[in-house]
């Protein structure tokens, strides 16, 4: 009993360094510009389906395919700023709303189009496999998953502190009007963080094909997970979002294998109802 | 012919009403128009209560559909088990709506949670209560839960045909408007409308800002508590996926699409969208499942980015325009 619980504990723990990739995107869209994005969990969706066509139409492994997406995913991330959200920004916080929340139906209604309601899988990945640890069975794909996510977290880290790109949008989240006065570009900041947190929702659909399959419905329940996980960490820690993923991860793991399978989604919202009632700025937040 | 702008604006109520009411009796023949007719009745009440708490009170509220589900289940359970009649049933869904909100929005609005965060913990709340009834057996549980079936009973309200569902709905429409218009006009109306502006001024005002919007979800919840009750016994079953998370967003697309705080905004925004919806899926669902929401979601897009104060003021304006032309004062 223990040693199942344990495992399912390390697999979810695992997942979770996914769920913090998201989430980073997620964090840098809304924490930049503090635009609300209900779209972003169907840009994953959106992501897991262009690299279901990847791996259909030209047999590549889904573990490769962000090579692509990545790009795609940047562009249409650019293509969604300049097209809606830019002309949002003056805008109440409910018009942003409305208008992700109309991007959110077109995406999930075109995935249905395209590739149907039944759910879509890729048959075989490079990194498939068992890794025996003791007593314990960990999944090659999860674990291989986990330590990309966190070198892709940690490149965004290093891009943030390193690059003038990368400064300026950090400058651009702290104060717009000081960050405009030395120069930085706001409009073409902001398309830049919102192109890549679109873009690493790309890296993590990619990861998340090789043991899972997609479905149009998906992207709801990514989003609500990736605002839960922005929840607890609170803005501006990146390490608090990986630990903040790990949680997640882990919680959703033991309430499937403690209580009921059905209870996925039921521990993820509970958690974020909780952290949202008594943690409001997070746990690793620093504004 | 009326005189003044007041007698006209009366006068073009009462044809409205007078139309609304013979309006399900003139389609009745016409079983999809009558469910046609009905859905937007039901979508114009929901929408109509949401505007109480999102459009004068400014909370981005998604969870009515946790409300309707617990006062469809809390009817339809009392119905089934116990033979509770619907009228009585409805009543007390409504009443356990509002516990629920209560419950829930205290500890929200005490710990300040706001704008995108509230919207999206109350869009959470509908999802754990469908996970939570869908792992419920007694109550709830994956398979639908059929109401008796009768052909006509006033007791159990049920009945083989929409048209009384249709008066039904009317009925909570005119209600849920009166509602609107009687909070407008008093001091929690005025009270919600400051602190839907700017949360901050109205508290150093003086307004007790928790218990006014803890007041607005209270009347909101009961509003679609009952509906919930009445969306069951015209459906004939329960279910889990009445909690459901599209539809409360749409809800709230309603209320914004009409314009926040404008009374009779969502309705008007409820016989746009819904029909074009509902049109759409008629003409186009057949050959390609998902097109007609791709349209529904443009139009949305478009009305939000070009419009954001709504459809209502719009329609305002024209409608002042055209009595202008025939009212000369």
């Amino acid at each position: 009993m223990t040693g199942t619980l344990l495992q399912n504990l390390i697999n979810g723990a695992l997942t979770g360094c996914i769920y913090a990739l998201i989430a980073l995107g997620l964090s840098l869209i809304f924490g930049v510009m503090n635009v609300v994005n209900f779209a972003h969990g169907d840009f994953v969706m959106l992501s897991m389906y262009l690299t279901f066509w990847i791996g259909l139409w030209a047999g590549m492994d889904a573990a490769l395919t962000p090579l692509i997406t990545f790009p795609a995913l940047f562009l249409i991330g650019l293509l969604a700023y300049y097209a809606l959200i830019d002309r949002t920004l003056r805008q109440k916080y409910v018009t942003q709303i409305a208008v992700t929340v109309g991007l959110m139906t077109f995406l999930r209604a075109l995935a249905q189009l395209i590739w149907k309601a039944q759910p879509r899988a890729l048959p075989y990945s490079l990194i498939q496999g068992n890794i025996q640890i003791g007593p314990y069975t960990i999944l090659a794909s999860r674990l291989i998953s986990a330590v990309v996510s966190v070198l892709a977290i940690a490149g965004v880290y290093l891009f943030l502190s390193r690059t003038w790109a990368g400064r300026a949008i950090r400058a651009a989240s702290d104060d717009l009007d000081a960050a405009s006065l030395l120069g930085v570009p706001y409009r073409q900041t902001y398309a830049l963080a919102f192109g890549l947190g679109s873009a690493l929702t790309a890296i993590a659909g990619g990861l998340l094909m090789t043991f899972q399959q997609v479905d149009p419905t998906m992207g709801v329940r990514f989003g609500l997970l990736s605002w839960c996980v922005l929840a607890m960490a609170g803005l501006g820690s990146i390490p608090g979002l990986l630990i903040s993923g790990v949680i997640v991860g882990a919680a959703e793991a033991v309430g499937m294998s403690l209580w009921d399978p059905r209870a996925r989604s039921l521990i993820v919202y509970l958690l974020f109802i909780l952290v949202l009632w008594l943690r409001p700025r997070g746990l690793f937040g620093r504004k | 012919m009326p005189r003044t702008r007041k007698d006209m604006n009366r006068f073009l109520l009462m044809l409205l009403l007078g139309i609304v009411v013979l309006l399900p009796i003139a389609v009745r023949s016409n079983q999809y128009t009558l469910v046609l007719l009905t859905t937007i009745l039901l979508y114009g009440v929901l929408a109509t209560a949401w505007n109480i708490i999102g459009g004068l009170a400014g909370q981005l509220d998604l969870a009515a559909g946790a409300y309707l589900g617990l006062g469809a289940f809390t009817t339809g359970t009392l119905l089934i088990r116990w033979n509770v009649s619907p009228w009585l049933g409805m009543v007390l869904g409504g009443l356990v709506a509002v516990g629920f909100a209560l419950l829930v929005g205290y500890p929200l609005f005490r710990f300040g949670v706001k704008e995108v965060w509230y919207a999206l913990s109350s869009a959470a709340l509908v999802e754990v209560l469908r996970v939570a009834f869908l792992i419920w057996n007694q109550v709830g549980g994956p398979v639908e839960r059929y109401l008796p079936y009768h052909e006509w009973s006033l007791y159990h309200l049920r009945f083989a045909t929409y048209l009384p569902f249709s008066y039904i709905m009317l009925g909570l429409l005119v209600l849920a408007l009166l509602v609107n218009h009687w909070i407008r006009q008093s001091r929690l109306g005025y009270y919600l409308m400051a602190l839907g502006e700017n949360e901050e001024a109205a508290e150093v005002l003086g307004v007790n800002t928790q218990r006014c919007k803890l007041q607005a979800l209270a009347i909101y919840a009961f509003l679609v508590g009952i509906t919930g009750g009445i969306y069951a016994c015209m459906y004939g079953f329960i279910h889990p996926n009445f909690f459901s998370g599209p539809m409360s967003i749409e809800v709230a697309i309603l209320g914004i699409v009409g314009g926040m705080g404008i009374t009779y905004g969502p309705v008007i925004a409820a016989i746009l969208l819904v029909s074009v919806r509902e049109f759409l899926r008629a003409s186009l669902g057949g050959q390609l499942e998902g097109l007609y929401l791709v349209v529904y979601a443009t139009v949305l897009i478009l009305i939000a980015l070009f419009r954001p104060q709504g459809l209502g003021p719009l329609l305002r304006q024209a409608y002042d325009r055209l009595l202008a032309r025939v009212v000369k004062e």
